[in-house]
């Protein structure tokens, strides 16, 4: 009598780890039937063959899945993905923050909003924005607050800026595929979906389960990674070398690479322990940003010397990432998981 | 204690409830405000399971499905008992500072 409908719930169900349901698929199934099924078999023969699990139902399973995938307690495996899958969340934030404070520093010395600070250069003073560019602006700088908010454990503050953060982008780039024109500086697709949405969908993992975010550290992280990209950038184009300064992907692919070689003394070091989840990560973050070099090289088919440099950018990435990837192998399956989920910070 | 967590607790604090039977009184306590969607309740079952607050209580076939019902455990009862003295006790003193308390004890 239930028969479809039970099987488009069961469906709905293989979301969740194999080990879930086998305690609590059958419950699940009967409290979900229980809500649908009236008793009378001409009726639940017609709710059978025409209902089914709505998007909130098929949300809330799914929120469950990304809890028990990603939470803080479980197998080592599951516990190395969450905390990888979190700090990778935080590293492509933090981007977004830095960028977003790189954008705030330009408007505050090309609009001269600090009396004291010396005129701009010429190249960075800008006419007035249009609604567009207030946009772009205003969500560049939104990713600072969102940033923040993750890493002082504010999370559903943090998923719900950032869920509205992403919008514009979609927007200008649906427009953009109508119209044929980009209304804004907002992105490519690829990077929406890999450096927007992904991040968005993947701060599920920050829940009640998981391990504390250390807060210190990443909130330093924020000036000093404005200062440390943003430093050398200034740096090469105050020298006026600014031809050795690279594209978003590129640069992207060069960070993850020094992250990897500056990991690797550690993930090669046999005394060093939890190293493995950080190993995880980077090998994370060097998956996305390949995607994203190699996706981005389409832009360059007509010019052979940056076709040369990007696929440069990309192996050399790739080199220092398996430098990292047998320690990361070790995390799924030697590191043991922490007692409770408060006893190791992200 | 989130919010879900502590009607879930109440819906069974006057007796073992199966899944649907929590949802429907979930429901009812707070008047229609918190329609607790199945992979949401399973996900708080298996939490308020696994901090031992609440545990299985017996089965029954009914139109042939299995319903399991689940029942509060001693330390379930306490936790439910101390929540809900500590939310009386923030409502307390939300309603003072409102000027609401003289209200309530003419009321």
């Amino acid at each position: 009598m239930s028969g479809d409908l039970e099987r488009r719930y069961r469906r709905v169900l293989r979301l969740l780890p194999r080990w879930y349901r086998q305690r609590w698929e059958q419950d699940m199934v009967a409290a979900f039937l229980d809500g649908w099924l009236t008793g009378d078999p001409e009726t639940d023969a017609y709710i059978s063959r025409a209902a089914g699990p709505g998007w909130a139902e098929v949300a809330s399973v799914a929120g469950l899945a990304a809890r028990l995938y990603l939470g803080g307690a479980g197998t080592p495996r599951r516990y190395a993905w969450g905390q990888a899958v979190r700090r990778a969340v935080l590293t492509v934030v933090l981007m977004h923050a830095v960028l977003g404070l790189d954008v705030l520093v330009f408007l505050v010395w090309s609009r001269r909003l600090v009396g004291w600070l010396p005129a701009a250069p010429g190249s960075l003073v800008v006419a007035p924005a249009g609604v567009w560019d207030t946009m772009y602006y205003l969500v560049c700088v939104a990713w600072i607050a969102i940033f923040v908010s993750l890493a002082l454990r504010h999370y559903r503050t943090a998923r719900a800026l950032a869920a509205l953060a992403i919008v514009p982008g979609l927007v200008a780039l649906v427009q953009a595929q109508v119209t044929g024109m980009m209304p804004a500086p907002f992105g490519s697709w690829v990077f929406w979906v890999l450096l927007a949405l992904g991040p968005v969908l993947a701060m599920t993992a920050f829940n009640r389960d998981a391990p504390p975010i250390a807060r210190r550290p990443w909130l330093l992280a924020l000036p000093a990674g404005y200062l440390l990209v943003y430093g050398p950038l200034l740096a090469l184009q105050a020298t006026g070398n600014s031809a050795w300064v690279p594209d978003f992907a590129g640069l992207c692919c060069i960070l993850v690479s020094l992250a990897c070689l500056a990991h690797a003394p550690r993930a090669w070091s046999r005394q060093a322990d939890g190293t493995g989840r950080w190993s995880l990560t980077l090998v994370l973050l060097a998956a996305v940003a390949g995607a994203n070099r190699i996706v981005t090289l389409t832009s360059y088919v007509h010019d052979r010397h940056l076709i040369a440099v990007s696929l440069a950018e990309l192996l050399i990435m790739l080199a220092a990432a398996a430098l990292v990837a047998p320690d990361a192998a070790r995390a799924q399956t030697a590191a043991p998981a922490p007692p409770h989920p408060s006893a190791a910070a992200v | 204690m989130t919010g879900q967590a502590f009607f879930v607790l109440t819906a069974l604090a006057d007796g073992p409830r199966h899944g649907y039977g929590i949802v429907g009184e979930v429901a009812e306590l707070s008047q229609g405000r918190v329609r607790l969607k199945i992979g949401s309740l399973y996900g708080v079952l298996e939490r308020l399971a696994a901090e031992g607050l609440i545990e299985p209580d017996r089965e029954e076939a009914h139109d042939g499905r299995l319903r399991r019902y689940y029942r509060l455990t001693r330390g379930g009862r306490g936790a439910l008992a101390e929540e809900a003295e500590l939310r009386a006790a923030t409502a307390r003193v939300v309603r003072a500072r409102l000027g609401l308390a003289g209200a309530e004890a003419a009321g």
